[in-house]
Formats: structure tokens, sequence, C-alpha cells
């Protein structure tokens, strides 16, 4: 099936990060946070002027996600429309959380269908030693056994961007 | 076995006791390092690095139950610091080889309440032992689950995450819960789950468990642990001990 254009909902979204080794997997969520770069506003309004107003400085993009607890040994991140493939949520995150290695990590939307290639794709899809997420928060709720974990980026990485791309 | 789970699989061990019994919930088991934020002039994008770790088991919400020597009441009532593992059992109870979250934590409170059934919590603190204090990161393997072993062991042992070896060092952790005798709790590791050999440093020492203890020992930051892991255990003067061990192994 071709790229789908149009509306879609949250059960086509695939999350994608760098294991410690820097390959690639799909991590069970349940909830992610808004996706997207956001500018920090800053306002530079004179007493003089008639109206306020303010300039866009640096953005940012952290993301944080939960979801189950999961322990599944770690597998290839699916290829483009392919069912997805998860590794455990505990399997990738652990080995990651507090490190200093630049992550690739994408956010894949399919249009109502498995995604695919030229469907919407925010983040940084290729890591770099200067470019990408590190994980900085990592915790269980032992009551209902899910996850939380947040990442930022890497100082100095390349902004992530939306593009249509697969995360590699 | 692998995959999702849920809470009734948990168990706590605290100090030498297995409060699972009593225990009705423990956590957010919080893992969290503090973003200091690094930002330049010509930078694209905010970013920023982990900088101070937090490791804190959250509260542990039991009953009261005074029941002579094994009971919450009788355990938690008096304020101590306290060596605390949380295994996560694959829906079953926990087996060798789960996820565990382990530290060394100040009990900061204990207190009661309820209308109905009596409840008690405990509050714990972030981490505090100087040994764990080199090592930001809680959650390691469980060697062997509660119960009791009569000789060395020979069995295989259990892979970590990145599937290959660490050069960071790591912590053992052990809670003996009956024994009587002297013996030493040890892990050993191997390249490829078959010739195993003592990871140095990673021993309780002789230890007479006659009387229930748990211990917390760091390795070297530095220290180079192979790919697998095992529990072991030498006898001296001791026919059996009940215990319950784990590994917190750091990848960086």
């Amino acid at each position: 099936m071709a790229a789908q254009t149009g509306r879609t909902v949250s059960k086509w979204i695939r999350f994608g990060v760098d294991d410690s080794a820097g390959t690639a997997r799909e991590v069970p969520i349940n909830t992610i946070s808004v996706v997207g770069l956001v500018y920090e506003e800053q306002d530079l309004t004179a007493f003089q002027d008639a109206v306020k107003g303010s300039l866009p400085n640096h953005p940012d993009a952290p993301i944080e996600i939960g979801g189950p607890w999961d322990t599944t040994a770690a597998a290839a991140f699916a290829a483009s429309a392919a069912t997805p493939v998860l590794s455990g949520s505990h399997t990738v995150l652990n080995p990651i959380n507090g490190g200093n290695t630049p992550l690739a990590l994408a956010v894949h939307f399919g249009v109502r269908h498995y995604w695919e290639t030229g469907e919407p794709v925010f983040g940084i899809v290729s890591a770099s030693s200067a470019n990408g997420y590190l994980c900085v928060s990592y915790t269980i709720n032992s009551a209902d056994m899910t996850y939380s974990a947040k990442f930022v980026l890497f100082p100095g990485s390349a902004a992530p961007a939306w593009g249509t791309a697969i995360i590699s | 076995m692998s995959g999702r789970t849920v809470s009734k699989h948990v168990r706590v061990y605290a100090g030498g006791y297995d409060v699972s019994g009593y225990s009705r919930e423990i956590g957010p088991l919080l893992w969290e390092f503090e973003p200091a934020e690094v930002v330049t002039f010509a930078d694209a994008v905010k970013g920023a690095l982990p900088n101070h770790c937090i490791v804190n088991p959250g509260t542990l919400n039991g009953v009261m139950d005074a029941t002579a020597t094994v009971g919450l009441h009788v355990i938690a009532s008096t304020v101590a610091r306290r060596i605390i593992t949380v295994a996560i059992g694959d829906r079953a109870a926990p087996a060798a080889g789960v996820p565990v979250y382990c530290g060394e934590f100040n009990q900061m409170a204990y207190q009661a309440a309820g209308d109905g059934i009596v409840t008690v919590t405990a509050p714990f603190s972030f981490a505090v032992d100087g040994t764990t204090l080199v090592y930001p990161k809680p959650w390691g393997v469980l060697l062997h689950a509660l119960g009791a072993e009569t000789g060395a062991s020979t069995a295989t042992g259990f892979d970590n995450e990145s599937g290959g070896a660490t050069t960071f060092g790591g912590f053992f952790v052990y809670h003996v819960t009956a024994g009587d005798g002297t013996a030493t709790l040890s892990v050993d590791d191997s390249a490829d789950n078959a010739a195993f050999s003592a990871l140095g440093g990673a021993t309780s020492g002789s230890i007479d468990f006659s009387t229930r203890t748990s211990g917390l020992v760091a390795l070297s930051r530095q220290a180079t642990v192979r790919r697998y892991l095992r529990f072991q255990i030498a006898l001296g003067t001791a026919t059996t001990v009940t215990f319950v061990s784990s590994f917190v192994r750091m990848f960086w």
C-alpha cells in the first residue's frame, strides 16, 4: 500500500529509539508528550510600543513517553509498512538512561495504517556523535506496572525535524 | 519468560526480610537525572546533559502486622537505613533472571492510618550509602530468587541487555533470611555462559548467616564484568542458607 494522506489516530503511532549499541528499537507506549519544536518566546516589547512584540529564540523538543513495563528481548525495528515489532521497554531503556551518547529517536505517524515511508516522522532519525537525544529519566510505577521516560536533546545537536524517513 | 506483568508478582526485600506478604505498594521506583541545560548562541535547538542522578524507591505502603520477628510493624516501626531490593516477576513470582531495583536508603518515617484495615507507610530517602553514591543506577538482575541452597552453583547464568561484557563495574546485593552457620555469597561471571569464575570483589566474605542480614558490595567503577552472571555460594559451617541475591551492572 502506498503512503496515505489525511487524518489518523494514535494506534498507528510508532516510537523508535536507539539502544545502547546504536540499534533502533521500538518500545511499547501508551502515552507520549506533545511532539514538535517549541520556540522560546523572547518578549522584546518597549514602553513606547503600541502592542507587545516578541521573537522566537532557541527551540526545544523534549519528549516524554509512558507505557507498559516490558522485558521482551530486543528486536529489529520493523520496516516501512510492516507490523510493529516491539522490544521490551526495560530491555531498551535500562542501559541508556543517564548515558551521554546521542541516540536516534523518532516518532512515526502512520496514516490509518502501519506507518510507511512518506508519512510524517518527527525526531532525529539517524544519530551521530554530536546529534541526537539523551535519556534522562526512567521511572517505574509498581502499582500498575507502567514506566515513564524522558528524553532531551544532546547539547549542540541539530534540531529534530519533521520528515518522512524511517529511524535508522 | 519475558514481557509485561502485573503488581501481584512484585516482591520486596528489606534488610534481610521478605516483606512482600505485608506490602501493598512501593514506588514510584524513581531513576532520574537532572537535565542541566547547555545552550549556546549558535545552537540550533536547546540541549541538556544528565547531571546528578536521583534514585529513590518512593514509599512502601503495607498492612500493620505485629507478627513476631517478621511482621512489617516489627521490622519497620524503628526507622533505619535499609538495603532494599524490589524484584519484578514475569507473570509469576520472581525467578532468577528478572529485573530488580536495588540500593541502600534511609527510611524517613513510619506512619499508621486507616479507616478499616490499618495500614502503614514508610517513605524512603534518596540513595545515601557511600558505595552506591558512585553508582547512579538501581536496576539490575536477580541472580538468585528467594530460596535455600545447600551447595555451590553449577547453573548457567543470565545475559544482560547490552549483549556483551561491560567495563564500568557494578554492585552486588544480598538478603539472607535464614541460615545455620557461616557461608560466603558471591557472583560468578562468564564470557560464554559455560566457563564461570568468580567476579572479583563481588563477595560477601564469610558471614555467620544464623542471623538475618543484608549487604551491598560495590566493585570499582572501572571493573570488567563479563557478559553472563550467576549466583555462587561457598558453605562454611552452614549446611543451608536461604537468600536473595542480585547484581546491578553499569553500562556507561
